[in-house]
């Protein structure tokens, strides 16, 4: 399968070639950056160094593939949708584009009215723990946020039960520095972000669109900067109409991931990593979740760590395609991730 | 096969015997057989803390 992608000298972008360039059904045929055009791929990329001889070519070469991923910033392929779809095979966005079903939440959440609304009906949301059949078929798949991705996992089980109050649920998100880009301007300088513990979004991020529309939940959230590179963990707190306890919350969780190859159950008695931490997860595809019962406060909650690059994007976009492709769903996907690091 | 008691997770007997304690592969509970026939787990006692003698 050639693959083409797009807006490739990225963090996503080269988290997306070292999976690719590793995939035993994949051949990577253009890597495109109008930035780095010209410059190996491995100058904006230092660890795929040898690992391929391709250099970045400008977007206006784009060349047909059997699949393209856009790795570009949000607002660029809702412009291109219609073109793309046209010659780039199956097309799998990890831009924020075509996630929403609403297209009167663009101008509320991401400041632009959305030119295709119409395909944001074709346009399947990619978590497969949530839309694994739809996925098989799509033309168009849109790769959730990082955040977003965390937080739904950790409430769907509570909401698909009808065990919260669907009227009162706070996501509290901590995210790594590399969830900004490379570009995040003065915020993310060293100056700023060392030793970091800062709310960037008290209240209104654009995830929330997000986890609403996935988990039927009306959510507030609130996101903070923190002291690591990679890694999102959310802390969702979901208030219970009655006393939900650990056993009725293991059986919830076990029947919505039992069999899931990329979501953990963490909620263990002992040791120090009893419940879900980004910092192990590192270059993996997991997303670890898990819960604790509060029946003081009258809550549940629920608890999601992920790589943002990894599960929270590219990882998840190649699971998407070995799904869509009928690869087995693990492919290149396989890493377990360092500890300690 | 039993359960768990604190998670409800399937525990599998093999070759387990009576008194063995093996954590549970979900929560990680150290449970201790205290049955074969049929199989039975319970929580296994937890080492106490014993400071000052």
């Amino acid at each position: 399968m050639k693959a083409v992608v797009v807006g490739g000298s990225g963090y996503v972008g080269g988290e997306l070639l070292r999976l690719l360039l590793r995939h035993p059904e994949v051949q990577v045929v253009q890597v495109t950056s109008d930035s780095m055009a010209g410059k190996g791929v491995g100058r904006a990329h230092p660890n795929l160094r040898k690992a391929t001889d391709l250099q970045f070519v400008p977007h206006a070469t784009r060349t047909p593939a059997d699949v393209t991923f856009l790795a570009t910033p949000h607002g660029d392929s809702m412009q291109k949708m219609p073109e793309l779809l046209s010659n780039g095979g199956l097309v799998i966005d990890l831009s924020a584009d075509f996630r929403l079903r609403d297209a009167d939440a663009y101008p509320a959440y991401y400041h632009a009215e959305h030119p295709h609304p119409e395909l944001l009906k074709e346009a399947v949301y990619g978590l497969p723990e949530l839309h694994r059949d739809a996925i098989r078929s799509a033309r168009l798949i849109a790769v959730p946020g990082c955040i977003a991705t965390a937080s739904i996992l950790a409430l769907h089980p509570l909401a698909h039960a009808g065990l919260v109050d669907r009227e009162h649920v706070v996501v509290d998100a901590k995210t790594g520095s590399s969830a900004g880009g490379q570009d995040p301007g003065r915020a993310g300088t060293h100056a700023e972000r060392s030793g970091v513990m800062r709310v960037y979004a008290a209240a209104g991020h654009r995830h929330t669109a997000e986890i609403e529309q996935e988990t039927g939940l009306r959510v507030g959230l609130s996101c903070h900067a923190v002291e690591a590179v990679r890694g999102i963990l959310s802390t969702c707190h979901a208030f219970v109409p009655r006393p939900v306890d650990d056993k009725e919350l293991w059986r919830t969780y076990r029947g919505a991931y039992g069999a899931e190859p990329f979501v953990r159950i963490v909620h263990e008695t002992d040791g120090i990593h009893r419940e879900p931490e980004p910092k192990i997860l590192a270059g993996t595809n997991f997303c670890d979740v898990g819960f604790a019962s509060d029946p003081h406060a009258g809550r549940v909650v629920a608890i999601a760590a992920l790589d943002n690059l990894m599960k929270g994007a590219a990882g998840n976009a190649v699971q998407c395609l070995n799904i869509r492709a009928g690869f087995p769903e693990t492919t290149a996907l396989e890493f377990l991730g360092l500890h300690p690091q | 096969m039993t359960q768990c008691p604190e998670c409800e997770a399937k525990v599998e007997r093999h070759d387990k015997v009576l008194g063995e304690v093996f954590p549970c592969p979900d929560c990680g509970t150290e449970l201790e057989v205290f049955g074969t026939t049929p199989f039975a787990v319970q929580p296994a006692p937890k080492e106490a803390e014993d400071w000052g003698e």
